[in-house]
């Protein structure tokens, strides 16, 4: 049992570490996230240029490093730490992982794209009617002639309104399956609603009437799709637990600080034993934050079952974690932490909103619950 | 003792629902269901003031020689409830609901004649001035200094908190006119022109991205004598009493009753995270379940300190328990709501909203584009507000403080 990290690894955390202690500023991308672009090209190009994040964990005949979930861990952590709302997780992780288990020309290249900075790549799941079940989908992709013709809907793809590519999920005679399309020439037959989220990321509804794609936009297997998206899914929700791990840690030591400082009845705030006893809650729940992180990661290669288990448990645990760390980061810092002035606002909406990213808390509760049945 | 209600209990309710059904404009309805927070627009809370001022019902609860209702305990209830379920917005609480009762109970007679019956029609809004950056829940450690010059008080210093600055014309707030040995003693509850000179005030934006709270900066502000309520020196005896009023003024239980019921309505029609209706989903109707008991439950004891308050008793400190009881619930149910909403819930659409104030940094699309519903849309920017209902009037960490000594001698 080895808990530890590898050099490289090491190197890895330290190297991002100081890229966005240095260029990564808080206030800078929510003005870009809000009344910019959405996101910070330059900083991606950061990433792929002088960091090499985005092809740490795919491989090396992409241009990648050959990397595993680890890897993905200690990134999407210190993503977690800076705030950062460039699309790592949902390009990198969820459609990295798609496009390298669905292979073909069209896949790797795109892959080589991604390791370059070159492409943005969104998922598009959720359909109005599916909920949080992905498997649940409507949109329809009939084949008509040497072409596929899309109809249907989807909604929150996150990403989406930043995306070069994107993949989309749609039913064919034979089943689930995954269609890539480059959005540039997707002119006619969708219809893109982009908007911000709450926590400051960008995502779109979509609606596809008669979209017609080359029969090669169709990735692996026809009807093959779900064992990999259901997968890519389980990718992502480790991937935001540790990124969770990253926001909770800064939000804890951002409180600790706060409430020594805050003098109230003529001491510091932190000296009152209920808010020490809060803030020790705070830390345990981190602390198994930081365990439940490891049991998913180090069951990410598992197989399937021992893989959606150990996910499901991680994502709830964290996801219970994220509510009480930033509710209480929020009434310990009182008014101030209610507001967009200091970090602790902008961290609270993100540990919010990750609550429901990738399956909420009740849903991997409940997916824990149908497989540990006797 | 009984709960049934008498044959003019229930004509007076048909008398309410059938006011409001007449009144209610349906902007006025879609004002009062899409708020994000406490607060409703300033706009469209003022007209329904006005609405119902001209009934004679914009103040029940003030004594009737002022322009209340000669209602009983079980009539104000209804009132409340029918209006919340009804959607109208809600009033501000700062003038009728607080302010007033103090001027009732402090006021000189040119106060009362001033500013009540402008309370009443809107002509007078308040806002109000309690919190500084440095005294938050230590509110008696307030600094901003009040010289007495003649027959003025010159105030500088800077309130926080201050919600609805812009929009208010007077505020109601403490300064400090001595230092001694207990810093309780040396404040004075003063009633302040918002137009006087000097009067600096900065929009705080809210994690929601709306602007109602503001920091409201006093560089030499002159406030006559006229305007202290009560004595000088004495203000902190006329905070306590209305911050019991701020507390517990009102029932939150229909408020409450009304968020409970959209979300089993709208729950019916939600997907659960496990496949199925969000209704089905058993976690999701337990967790339900168990904030409508609460809140049926906080009604019945709500309804005993509102009666305990029509004979004549100060709440004390049940406002401080109904306080924490009913603002903790309050953000069960915002979870709740967050949780129905699904992955829309994670959209930010204030546009489908109506926010108490306006929003920074945002763009409506331009085609009005909602992805999904209204509820869906309001849902986190309610969750966000509530956040502040552990945190004003005393956060909930000072009330429990309160309770301990109180009721409990500790």
């Amino acid at each position: 049992m080895d808990f530890n990290l590898s050099n490289e690894q090491e190197l890895l955390r330290d190297g991002l570490g100081r890229f966005l202690s240095t260029r990564y500023d808080l206030e800078k991308s929510r003005v870009a996230a809000k009344t910019g672009a959405g996101w910070q090209p330059d900083i991606w190009r950061g990433f792929a240029d002088e960091l090499g994040i985005l092809g740490a964990a795919l491989p090396e005949d992409v241009g990648g490093i050959g990397g595993g979930p680890v890897e993905v861990m200690v990134i999407a952590d210190a993503l977690g730490h800076a705030l950062v709302v460039e699309p790592y997780v949902d390009t990198v992780v969820v459609a990295g992982g798609l496009l390298r288990r669905a292979g073909g020309p069209a896949a790797t290249a795109l892959l080589e794209k991604v390791v370059a900075g070159t492409a943005i790549v969104a998922l598009a799941a959720a359909e109005p009617g599916s909920g949080e079940q992905w498997q649940d989908v409507s949109t329809l992709a009939d084949r008509d002639g040497d072409e596929w013709v899309l109809s249907g809907s989807k909604i929150v793809a996150m990403s989406a309104p930043l995306a070069t590519h994107l993949l989309i999920t749609a039913r064919t005679s034979g089943g689930l399956s995954l269609f890539l399309v480059e959005t540039d020439s997707a002119t006619s037959g969708i219809e893109t609603h982009n908007y911000r989220t709450v926590d400051d990321r960008r995502a779109a509804d979509l609606v596809f009437d008669g979209l017609r794609l080359p029969a090669d936009a169709r990735l692996g297997q026809d009807g093959q799709a779900w064992p990999s998206l259901t997968q890519a899914r389980d990718e992502g929700a480790a991937a935001i637990c540790s990124e969770a791990v990253g926001c909770m840690r800064k939000v804890l030591a951002d409180t600790v600080e706060y409430c020594k400082q805050r003098q109230q009845f003529g001491q510091p705030i932190g000296s009152f034993q209920v808010l020490q006893h809060r803030m020790v809650d705070m830390y345990m729940e981190l602390e198994q934050a930081v365990a439940a992180v490891y049991l998913a990661v180090l069951n990410l290669e598992a197989e399937p079952n021992a893989r959606a288990r150990a996910v499901s448990a991680a994502k709830a645990t964290v996801g219970r974690a994220a509510r009480f760390i930033g509710q209480q980061a929020v009434q310990l810092h009182g008014g101030m932490g209610m507001t967009e002035e200091l970090a602790i606002g902008h961290y609270f909406k993100r540990l919010t909103a990750l609550q429901f990213e990738f399956g909420s808390t009740d849903y991997h509760v409940a997916r824990y619950t149908e497989l540990t049945k006797a | 003792m009984d709960l049934a209600w008498s044959a003019t209990d229930s004509a007076f309710r048909d008398e309410v629902r059938a006011f409001l059904q007449e009144k209610l404009t349906p902007e006025l309805r879609l004002a009062g269901r899409l708020m994000t927070s406490v607060y409703a627009d300033h706009d469209a809370s003022m007209e329904w003031q006005q609405i119902l001022h001209e009934r004679g019902w914009a103040a029940p609860a003030w004594p009737v020689e002022y322009g209340g209702c000669d209602w009983s305990l079980t009539q104000h209830y209804i009132f409340s409830r029918e209006s919340t379920l009804a959607g109208a917005p809600s009033l501000s609480p700062m003038g009728i609901r607080m302010v007033a009762h103090a001027i009732i109970k402090f006021g000189t007679d040119a106060q009362k004649d001033f500013f009540l019956p402008r309370i009443l029609t809107g002509e007078v809004f308040f806002c109000q001035g309690y919190s500084e950056p440095e005294a938050g829940s230590d509110l008696a450690a307030l600094s901003m200094a009040a010289v007495d010059d003649g027959d003025d008080l010159v105030c500088t210093g800077s309130k926080i908190w201050t919600t609805h600055a812009g929009e208010a014309n007077w505020m109601f707030g403490l300064v400090r006119t001595s230092r001694s040995a207990k810093k309780q003693q040396g404040i004075t509850f003063v009633l302040i022109d918002m137009t006087s000179p000097g009067i600096q005030i900065r929009p705080l934006v809210m994690t929601s991205g709306e602007k109602i709270q503001n920091q409201v900066f006093f560089d030499e502000v002159r406030v006559p004598k006229a305007g202290v309520l009560g004595q000088i020196d004495d203000g902190w005896t006329v905070a306590k009493y209305l911050l019991e009023f701020e507390r517990g003024g009102g029932a939150a239980s229909p408020a409450l009753q009304a968020m409970a019921e959209e979300i089993a309505a709208v729950s019916a029609k939600a997907p659960a995270p496990g496949g199925g209706r969000l209704s089905d989903d058993p976690a999701f109707a337990r967790k339900l379940a168990d904030a409508r008991i609460r809140t049926e439950v906080l009604e019945i004891l709500e309804y005993r300190v509102l009666a305990a308050v029509a004979e004549g008793k100060n709440p004390g400190a049940a406002s401080s328990m109904l306080k924490v009881l009913a603002t903790e619930l309050s953000q069960s149910l915002t979870e709740l709501a967050m949780e129905a909403a699904g992955p829309r819930g994670r959209v930010y659409q204030p546009h489908a909203t109506w926010p108490g104030g306006p929003v920074s940094d945002f763009e409506p699309p331009p085609d009005g584009y909602v992805s999904g519903d209204a509820w869906q849309a309001v849902a986190p920017l309610r969750y966000f507000n509530d956040r502040a209902g552990s945190i004003y009037a005393g956060s909930n960490e000072i009330q429990r403080n309160i309770l301990a000594k109180a009721v409990l001698g500790l």
